[in-house]
């Protein structure tokens, strides 16, 4: 009697248990913004709306190192035949490729009502992998030149007008290399493309391992150029020097720039250009992995998160990215202030214009390594 | 003799299996990797690749390492010194509360610290400015190279220091005392009595500064722009940007290759003693 009594509870409270407290598992690559945004500003959002669900973020670590654990993660439990504990991924371009190939995400965006939001080519092609209907955008960063308006009053519009401006002001303009970060190979691989002939090829493929022959006139003028330029302690490194008025312009990421204005880590004044031909710039992915046992779940949260309401409010106001989805849908949603102050350096047109992809991986592997071998050494 | 007994060998065991599997295996792991080709012969490509590339970089780590040691090994003197033979009660104090703080501090916070403190319009640039002392004009940025070996031998002095003031005070001060009496200045009894007593530790200060300095990752990469940089830089950049193990290998069987030289010095010093007693 007792027996059948407890179990009759044991089974009542497993099932209320099943019922009440569903768990949706967020891993995220990147900074510790981007865990404190799915934990303090769109996981209470997503349970407040749908009650009984808890959202737990888990973050893997900054660069494409982070997105590198969540694929291995991925792949061990497709390995061992079992659904994967993670329930909604957001990952980085290089390894959205490689997920999409390897099967070990699931195509979802088409029966997303969000789905259709989405315009720029980033959502179908992660640096020369397919990913139509896998991803779908979170944010896009840019990167952009900052300078100083009280000390260059025509700031340079091209790659060759900024290489003439740094051969006419020494040590005025200043970058982080390859090796302090993100904004610096940005500012390189984008000197490639300007110089080194084929762009569109680096953007698209097909990959051809003769092509690096065909830098050397461009890294040569890079190492020329590096004469006249202050090479930074990386990312931080560069808005640092900016801020104490050490150098007069260098290549940051925008999103950087904003949040360390509005900290005051910034003079107000500071202005960005982004020059053309283009300088590269790169979305973060929500996915969801091949096999989770929470598909309804991690597609409602991706929809949340999407949604123009969420894109004006915490991407683009909170945390200075462009937003994932196309800009229009976000006009209305957003005050004007906000607008204005994204879009006031680099208009919407710009953006789209000069606003470029990474190259794709073999391309950005041999950018890194011919710089290394012809510029730094 | 004694045999080697089973509760002996149990009781190191633990210890003995603990540098096996996280020391030993990893560094024979890291020089096969950093010999074996692609398709599995030996080879020395990763090498080539890593003269190629990073030639430069094994210059300037080298003549980084090596300025940063002679400093460190010319202000422990200097100081130990003056604790010493000194005979001004109010300077031995001083330096004696003061000289130990940056051994507390890691070096990656020191090298935060060096980051705002030696910049162009930075702390230490501003206070000159301030006093009069340079116009803002004159100012020149110290993130560079000498950033690096000023970070280096600020956070080193205070170790090396510590064990030369300690094997100074252990010395017979009859010693000092007779040279002094016989009318030697301070500088000679350090030069002539005092340093030959103590050269032994000197040595070992300046081989475990050698060695620590060469593995340093945080300071290089903070203080000063990547080009040149040390080795450890290019070691974090090719596995962090091409997962390119083999390469990074190759970098670091060079410096093995640096920090055993030191130790082999250091080791034929030993011996040579150890014959001569």
């Amino acid at each position: 009697m007792r027996n059948s009594l407890m179990a009759a509870g044991l089974a009542a409270f497993l099932m209320t248990n099943a019922a009440s407290a569903q768990t949706l598992n967020v891993a995220t690559a990147g900074d510790q913004n981007m865990v404190d945004y799915i934990k303090d500003y769109l996981g209470p959002m997503f349970e407040k709306s749908h009650p009984g669900v808890k959202v737990v973020a888990v973050g893997t670590g900054p660069g494409d190192g982070g997105s590198q654990k969540i694929f291995e993660k991925l792949d061990a439990q497709k390995k061992a035949g079992a659904n994967s504990d993670f329930d909604v991924v957001v990952i980085h371009q290089k390894a959205a490729g490689t997920m999409a190939q390897d099967g070990l995400i699931q195509k979802y965006r088409d029966a997303l009502p969000t789905g259709a939001l989405v315009t720029r080519d980033t959502a179908t092609n992660a640096l020369g992998t397919d990913v139509t209907g896998y991803v779908m955008p979170m944010f896009h960063s840019q990167t952009a030149i900052a300078y100083n308006p009280d000390l260059v009053k025509n700031p340079p519009g091209t790659y060759a007008e900024l290489r003439d401006w740094a051969k006419q002001n020494p040590k005025q303009f200043g970058y982080n290399g390859i090796k302090g970060g993100m904004s610096g190979v940005a500012f390189v691989t984008g000197w490639v493309s300007a110089f080194g002939g084929d762009a569109a090829k680096l953007e698209k493929g097909p990959y051809d391992a003769a092509t690096k022959a065909t830098w050397d006139k461009a890294m040569a003028d890079l190492k020329a150029f590096n004469q006249n330029v202050v090479i930074t302690p990386g990312n931080a490194g560069t808005l640092d020097m900016l801020n104490r008025g050490e150098i007069a312009m260098g290549p940051v990421w925008v999103d950087m720039f904003y949040t360390w204005k509005a900290d005051g880590k910034l003079p107000p004044n500071m202005r960005l250009k982004l020059v053309s031909p283009g300088m590269p710039g790169q979305p973060m992915y929500y996915a969801i992995p091949a096999k989770t046992a929470q598909n309804k779940l991690a597609a409602d949260f991706i929809a949340l998160a999407t949604s123009p309401d969420v894109q004006a409010e915490g991407i683009v106001k909170r945390f200075n990215w462009y937003p994932g989805i196309d800009a229009k849908n976000l006009q209305g949603k957003l005050d004007q202030a906000a607008w204005n102050q994204l879009f006031a350096d680099i208009p919407p047109d710009a953006l789209a214009a000069n606003g470029k992809p990474f190259p794709i991986g073999p391309y950005f592997n041999d950018i890194l390594e011919t710089y290394e071998k012809k510029v730094a050494n | 003799m004694a045999k080697p007994s089973f509760l002996g060998l149990l009781l190191i065991a633990p210890a003995l299996i603990m540098i096996g599997a996280l020391f030993l295996y990893p560094l024979g792991f890291s020089l096969a990797a950093a010999f074996t080709e692609p398709g599995g012969g030996l080879s020395l490509t990763h090498f080539q690749k890593a003269y190629e590339l990073y030639s430069t970089d094994i210059l300037f780590t080298l003549f980084i390492v090596v300025v940063s040691t002679l400093l460190t090994g010319l202000f422990s003197i200097v100081i130990a010194g003056i604790l010493t033979l000194s005979e001004t009660p109010w300077l031995i104090a001083a330096l004696r509360n003061l000289y130990r703080w940056p051994l507390f501090i890691p070096f990656i916070v020191a090298a935060q610290c060096m980051r705002t403190f030696l910049a162009k319009n930075g702390l230490m640039n501003n206070s000159f400015v301030a006093l009069g002392l340079m116009e803002p004009i004159q100012t020149t940025s110290f993130l560079d190279w000498r950033g690096i070996i000023i970070t280096f031998v600020w956070k080193q002095v205070p170790f090396v220091t510590l064990m030369l003031a300690g094997a100074m005070a252990s010395i017979d001060r009859a010693t000092i005392e007779a040279g002094r009496n016989l009318g030697a200045s301070r500088l000679r009894v350090l030069v002539e009595l005092v340093l030959p007593q103590v050269a032994q530790t000197l040595l070992v200060g300046l081989v475990l500064s050698f060695v620590t300095m060469l593995s340093v990752l945080s300071v290089p990469m903070m203080v000063a722009g990547s080009q040149p940089t040390m080795l450890t830089v290019d070691m974090a950049f090719r596995i962090n940007s091409y997962g390119d193990y083999a390469t990074a290998n190759a970098l670091g069987v060079i410096s093995y290759f640096m920090a055993g030289t030191v130790a082999w010095i250091y080791l034929r010093h030993n011996v040579k003693r150890e014959v001569q007693a």
